[in-house]
C-alpha cells in the first residue's frame, strides 16, 4: 500500500510543490493577513526538545514571506493536552496548534476549534494511513496536515553485536540464538521498560507484529471478519511472554528511561521503541553506534509474513478557527505539506516526514523510512482503536503488564482487549 | 483549659535558644502564664534517652538521603551519571550548573515565583485573618453558616475545576497575568487559612477584647493591635504551609501563563526538563537551583514558627 | 463584635473565595449535567453523565478500583503517619537543644516538589540501578529485593510510604505544638503517682491530643481523596503498573484530557462532582464526631 515507484514520487513532489506555489500566489496579493503588514503567527507544539530545529525551519519560511513572523512555542509533552484544550477554547490561543492524531484528534474536532482544510491542502497522493490521522471521524473532513510518520523500530548496538560475533538475525531461530548469546554474556538482550504501560503496545508491535500479520490483520479486524481473540493475535501476545526472560529482571518495575539508559550505556543489546526515540538515544550517548532491524517473523506466523515496521502519523499541524490570522495561518499549514518543509523536518527535526518523496541523510532514519515503505503496516491499536474509550493501546498496555506479572495469560489479555474495544468499535463492512 | 492548647505550655527552655529577645521579654510577659518555668526546668528529661536520640537522627538521615542524592548527582558529569547513576560526586564538576544557569532562565523564573507566591500568601493570610477573627467572635447564625461555607472550600478539589477557571480568566482578561495567578492561589488558600486561624482565635480569652473595648478601642484597633500579635505563630504556620504548595505548583501556571518571561520556576523547570531530557546532570542542577531558595526561606521561617509556637503568648 | 462589623471583616475573604474558588467549582459541577461535544456545550443531560460512570467501560472497572485506592491511601497514611508522627513528637518533646534542628530536617522533603520526589524515589527503588535493592541483597535479604514500583502488591504501599515520608514534618510539628499545650502539672502529677513515661503518655497526654489528631485526620482524609501529584509522578496518568496506583484524580485527568472522547468534559465533571460528594460526606461526618468530642473535653 505504501510502495511507490520513484517516478511517481517525483511527480508527487512536483505536484505538491506546484500546489504550494499556487497557494502562495493569491494570498500575497490579497493584502490583509498574508501581506507585509507584520503578522505574527503563533505555533504551539509539545516538542520542547525540537525548539531550535523548528526555529531554523521557520526562519526559512519567514525569509520567503516578508512580514510574517512565526513564533514557535513548545510546551511539556505530558501536559500538552490540557494546555491545548484550554488554549483553543480561549481568546489568545495559537494560530497554528500542533494537534493529536487519529482518535485523540476527535475531541478537538468536535469542539469546532479547527478550520477544515479540504480544498486548501491536497493530500490525495499521501499514504492513506497517514492522512486518516488528520481527519474527523464523523464528517470525514481534513483538519490538519500530518508532520511525521512514526515507526516502531528495534534498535541495536552495532558494537555489541560485532564484539560478540552476532549477525543481524534474519530468522526467528537466529533472533532467539542472539538473545541467548547475550544472556550468557551477562548483557541484557532486550531493554524493555514495562513500568510505563504506554510503551508496551509498541514493544508488542516491534517484537510480534508479524506474528498476527500486520496489514492483513488490520483489514480483517476493521471489517469485522476477525477480532482480537483470533489465535494469531493471542499467539502474538504470547510472544511477549516468551521473550520476557530476555528483558531486564522484574521488567514491570523498569521505567522506560531506565531501559534507554541500559541501552545507551551498553548494558543492553537491543531496544524496541519508536523512530522518535532516535534523537534521544543519540543524544544520550553520542558515541553509540545505533543500528535498526526488523524482527524476523516468529515461528507460526501467518504464511508469507515478513518482518514489519508498524507506523502511524503524529505531530499534525492545524489552523485554529478562532485565529485572527486565519489566512496567513492556512498559508503556513499549506507550506507544511510541501517537500521543502518535509525535507527540513527530515534534516533538522530528524523525523520521517509525512510528505512523500523526502530523502534522509541520517542512515538510521533512511533505513527506517525504507523499511516502512517496503513492509510497513499500521500501528493498529493506535490508528484504529483510539476512537473510543477504553482505547486499544491502554488495554493492551495494562494487559501486557499483567501478562509479565503472571496474573493473566495471553488469551485473557486478548479477550479483555477485545471486550473493551468492542464496547464502542463499529466495523466498516 | 482551651487557652492552654494555643501553645503556651512549653515556654520553659526553648525560648532561650530560639531567640534571645524572647527570653528577655518572656520574664516580663503580661500573659496569663503560670509561674512554673524554674520548677520544671531541671526535671524534664528527654523521653527515651540516648536510644531515642539515635533513632531520631537516623530518621533525619532517612529524610535527607534522597535530597542529598539530588545534590550529589548535580555535581557529576552526565556520562558518569548514566554509567553509574549512584556513584560518588568526586571530583566535583560544576559544568551542570554552568549549563543550567546559562540555558535555563532561572533568575527570571525565580523572580516570578517569588512575586506570585508572596502576593498570594500575603493576600490570603490578610483576608483570612480578618475573616477568621470575625468568625471566631461573631455570635450571629450567619457566621456559623459562613464558616461552614469556607470550610467546605477545604474539600473542593480545585484543580479539577481547571476548565471553568480558564474560561473565567479568559473572560476577564487574566490569562497570562501573574496577578491573576496570585489571586487564584490567594483564593484557594482562604479555606485552609481560615480553618487554622479560627481555631487559634477561639482559644484566646475574650477578656482581652472586653478590656480593650472598655478602654475605647475600635473593633479594628482591637483586632490589629491586640489580636493579630497574639496569633502571630499561627500566621507564620499558615503562611509557610501555603507558601510551599504554591511555590511547587505547576498545573495552573502551565495552563494560565503564556509568555516565557512570566513563567514561574516549576513551569520553567518542566521546560528545562524537556530541552534536557537526557542531560540528567543538568536536570539535577536545575532541581537544586529551584529547591535551594525554598529551603533557605524555610530555615528562616521555621525559626519563626518554632519560636512562635513555643513562645506562644509570652509577648 | 456586632454582626455588621463582623460581616465587614469577612467580606474581602468571601469575595476572593467566591469569585476564584466557589464560582469555578460550581460551574465545574454544573458541567456534569450537560451534553458535550469537545469544549462545546450541548443540551441538558440530566444524570446521563453520572450513569455513564456506573455503566460504561472503562469506568465500571477503573472507578471502583481508584476509589478503593484513595481509601487505602487514607487508611495507610493515617496508620503510618500518626504512629511515626506521635512517637517522634513525643520523643522530641523535651529535647530543647535538638528539637528545632530535627523538626526542620523532618520537614525538608515537604519542600521538594512531588514531581521531583517521584523522580528521585523511582531512581532509588529501580530494580536495575536502585541502591535500595543493592543494599538489601548485600545484607543477605535478597528475597526482600522486590521490584517495589513494578509489583501491584507493593506499588501502592510505596506511594503511601513516600507520601508519609514527604509530609511527616506536618504532623510532627502539629503534635509537637499540641504536646506543648498539655499542662506539665498533669504529667507531673501522674509521675508523682508512680506512672511511667509511657503510662503517662497513654493515660494523660494522648486524650488531650485528640483534637489535634482529629484535625490531622480530617486534613489527611481530604488530602488522600485529592491525591494526584505524587501518584502521577510515580505511575503516570494510568496508575502503573496495571492500574495499581490509580486514583480518582488521575482518572479525572485521563478522562478529561487524554481520552479524546467528545463527551470528555461531561463525564470528567461528573467524576469531579462525585469526588466532592465523597470528600464532603467523609469530612462532614468526621468533623461532626470531632466537634462532639471537643465539646466534651473542653466544657
Amino acid at each position: 500500500m505504501t510502495t511507490r515507484s520513484s517516478r511517481s514520487r517525483i511527480a508527487l513532489a512536483l505536484g505538491a510543490g506546484a500546489l504550494a506555489l499556487a497557494a502562495c500566489a493569491p494570498s500575497s496579493s490579497s493584502g490583509g493577513d498574508g501581506g507585509g503588514d507584520g503578522t505574527t503567527l503563533t505555533v504551539w507544539s509539545w516538542r520542547v526538545e525540537d525548539k531550535a530545529a523548528y526555529e531554523k525551519i521557520f526562519d526559512v519560511y519567514e525569509k520567503a514571506h516578508p512580514g510574517v513572523t512565526v513564533d514557535f512555542k513548545p510546551f511539556k509533552a505530558t501536559e500538552y493536552n490540557k494546555i491545548l484544550a484550554t488554549g483553543l477554547a480561549g481568546k489568545d490561543g495559537p494560530d497554528v496548534p500542533q494537534v493529536r492524531s487519529y482518535g485523540q484528534l476527535q475531541g478537538t474536532v468536535a469542539s469546532g476549534s479547527l478550520v477544515p482544510l479540504d480544498g486548501k491542502v491536497d493530500l490525495s497522493s499521501w499514504d492513506e494511513n497517514v492522512v486518516a490521522s488528520a481527519k474527523g471521524k464523523t464528517d470525514g473532513k481534513l483538519y490538519s496536515v500530518p508532520l511525521a510518520r512514526q515507526a516502531t523500530v528495534l534498535f541495536y548496538n552495532k558494537k555489541l553485536f560485532s564484539d560478540n560475533g552476532i549477525q543481524v538475525p534474519t530468522t526467528w531461530d537466529q533472533f532467539i540464538a542472539a538473545n541467548d548469546t547475550f544472556l550468557k554474556k551477562g548483557i541484557t538482550p532486550l531493554a524493555v521498560g514495562a513500568k510505563d504501560d504506554w510503551t508496551l503496545p509498541i514493544v508488542h508491535e516491534v517484537l510480534a507484529g508479524s506474528r498476527f500479520g500486520g496489514t492483513d490483520f488490520q483489514k480483517a479486524v476493521t471489517t469485522g471478519q476477525k477480532d482480537f481473540t483470533d489465535p494469531d493475535f493471542v499467539a502474538s501476545v504470547e510472544v511477549l511472554k516468551q521473550l520476557e526472560k530476555y528483558m531486564p529482571k522484574s521488567v514491570t518495575g523498569v521505567a522506560v528511561t531506565d531501559a534507554m539508559t541500559l541501552f545507551t550505556s551498553g548494558k543492553a543489546a537491543m531496544y524496541p521503541g519508536g523512530s522518535y526515540d532516535l534523537a534521544t538515544l543519540q543524544k544520550g550517548n553520542p558515541d553509540l553506534e545505533v543500528g535498526v532491524m526488523q524482527v524476523p517473523p516468529p515461528s507460526g506466523a501467518p504464511s508469507g509474513a515478513t518482518g514489519t515496521t508498524a507506523g502511524w502519523a503524529d505531530g499534525n499541524f492545524a489552523v485554529n478557527s478562532k485565529s485572527p490570522h486565519q489566512e496567513a495561518a492556512t498559508e503556513l499549514v499549506q507550506w507544511m505539506a510541501t517537500p521543502e518543509f518535509g525535507q527540513l523536518v527530515a534534516d533538522e527535526v530528524k523525523q520521517i516526514s509525512a510528505v512523500p518523496g523526502v530523502t534522509y541523510s541520517d542512515p538510521v532514519l533512511k533505513q527506517v523510512a525504507d523499511d516502512y515503505d517496503k513492509t510497513g503496516s499500521p500501528y493498529l491499536l493506535l490508528t484504529d482503536f483510539r476512537y473510543g474509550s477504553p482505547t486499544g493501546t491502554d488495554l493492551l498496555g495494562k494487559g501486557a503488564q499483567e501478562l509479565f506479572l503472571g496474573s493473566k495469560d495471553a488469551k485473557t489479555v486478548s479477550t479483555e482487549l477485545n471486550t473493551g474495544v468492542m464496547t464502542w468499535f463499529k466495523p466498516t463492512s | 483549659m482551651s487557652v492552654v492548647s494555643a501553645g503556651i505550655g512549653t515556654a520553659d527552655e526553648p525560648a532561650v535558644d530560639a531567640d534571645p529577645t524572647l527570653a528577655g521579654s518572656g520574664g516580663t510577659g503580661s500573659g496569663p502564664r503560670p509561674p512554673r518555668r524554674g520548677a520544671t526546668r531541671g526535671r524534664a528529661t528527654p523521653v527515651g534517652g540516648r536510644t531515642a536520640s539515635v533513632l531520631l537522627w537516623v530518621y533525619a538521615a532517612f529524610a535527607l538521603v534522597p535530597l542529598l542524592l539530588m545534590l550529589s548527582s548535580s555535581f557529576r558529569s552526565n556520562g558518569d551519571l548514566i554509567s553509574n547513576p549512584l556513584g560518588a560526586p568526586w571530583p566535583l564538576s560544576f559544568d551542570a550548573y554552568r549549563e543550567a544557569w546559562t540555558t535555563g532562565n532561572f533568575a527570571t523564573y525565580f523572580g516570578n515565583s517569588l512575586l506570585v507566591t508572596l502576593g498570594a500568601v500575603v493576600l490570603s493570610t490578610t483576608v483570612s485573618t480578618m475573616a477568621a477573627y470575625a468568625l471566631a467572635r461573631g455570635r450571629s447564625r450567619i457566621f456559623r453558616w459562613l464558616e461552614s461555607l469556607f470550610l467546605s472550600g477545604l474539600m473542593l478539589p480545585i484543580h479539577l475545576a481547571i476548565l471553568p477557571i480558564f474560561y473565567l480568566f479568559d473572560g476577564v482578561g487574566l490569562v497570562d497575568s501573574r496577578m491573576g495567578l496570585a489571586l487564584l492561589y490567594g483564593a484557594s488558600g482562604v479555606p485552609f487559612s481560615i480553618f487554622v486561624l479560627t481555631t487559634f482565635f477561639r482559644q484566646l480569652p475574650e477578656e482581652l477584647e472586653e478590656a480593650a473595648t472598655l478602654d475605647g478601642a475600635s473593633p479594628w484597633q482591637t483586632f490589629w493591635r491586640i489580636m493579630v500579635p497574639l496569633v502571630r505563630p499561627a500566621l507564620a504556620t499558615v503562611a509557610v504551609f501555603r507558601f510551599v504548595p504554591i511555590w511547587n505548583d505547576f498545573l495552573f501556571p502551565l495552563v494560565l501563563l503564556r509568555d516565557d518571561s512570566k513563567y514561574t520556576l516549576p513551569v520553567g523547570l518542566t521546560q528545562f526538563f524537556g530541552e534536557n531530557a537526557t542531560n540528567y546532570s543538568a536536570v539535577f542542577a536545575g532541581l537544586v537551583i529551584t529547591t535551594l531558595p525554598l529551603i533557605a526561606l524555610f530555615l528562616v521561617a521555621t525559626r519563626q514558627i518554632v519560636a512562635g509556637l513555643t513562645a506562644g503568648m509570652s509577648k | 463584635m456586632n454582626r455588621r462589623t463582623g460581616l465587614l471583616f469577612v467580606t474581602p475573604a468571601l469575595a476572593l473565595f467566591g469569585v476564584f474558588v466557589l464560582y469555578p467549582m460550581v460551574t465545574a459541577f454544573s458541567y456534569a449535567f450537560y451534553e458535550w461535544q469537545g469544549t462545546a456545550r450541548g443540551g441538558w443531560a440530566g444524570l446521563e453523565n453520572f450513569s455513564a460512570l456506573l455503566t460504561r467501560a472503562p469506568f465500571t472497572t477503573d472507578l471502583p478500583r481508584a476509589l478503593l485506592h484513595n481509601v487505602l491511601f487514607f487508611v495507610g497514611t493515617m496508620l503510618v503517619q500518626n504512629t511515626i508522627g506521635l512517637t517522634v513528637a513525643f520523643l522530641l518533646h523535651r529535647r530543647a537543644r535538638t528539637r528545632r534542628a530535627l523538626q526542620t530536617l523532618y520537614a525538608m522533603p515537604y519542600l521538594v516538589s512531588p514531581i521531583v520526589i517521584g523522580y528521585l524515589w523511582t531512581l532509588l527503588l529501580s530494580p536495575t540501578f536502585g541502591p535500595v535493592n543493592t543494599l538489601l541483597t548485600k545484607v543477605g535479604l535478597e528475597s526482600w529485593a522486590l521490584p517495589w514500583l513494578g509489583d501491584p502488591d507493593t506499588a501502592l504501599w510505596v506511594v503511601i510510604l513516600v507520601s508519609v515520608w514527604q509530609w511527616i514534618g506536618f504532623p510532627v510539628l502539629l503534635y509537637g505544638a499540641a504536646l506543648g499545650g498539655v499542662p506539665e502539672e498533669l504529667s507531673e502529677a501522674a509521675r508523682v503517682d508512680g506512672a511511667s513515661n509511657l503510662q503517662t503518655f497513654r493515660r494523660v497526654t494522648l486524650p488531650l491530643l485528640v483534637p489535634a489528631i482529629g484535625t490531622v485526620s480530617v486534613l489527611t482524609f481530604i488530602f488522600a481523596m485529592e491525591a494526584f501529584a505524587l501518584p502521577y509522578a510515580f505511575g503516570g496518568s494510568t496508575g502503573n503498573p496495571a492500574g495499581s496506583t490509580d486514583f480518582i484524580s488521575l482518572l479525572f485527568y485521563r478522562t478529561a484530557f487524554d481520552s479524546g472522547a467528545p463527551d470528555a468534559i461531561g463525564t470528567s465533571s461528573a467524576l469531579a462532582t462525585l469526588l466532592f460528594v465523597v470528600i464532603f460526606g467523609g469530612a462532614y461526618a468526621a468533623t461532626a464526631v470531632l466537634r462532639r468530642h471537643e465539646k466534651r473535653i473542653t466544657s
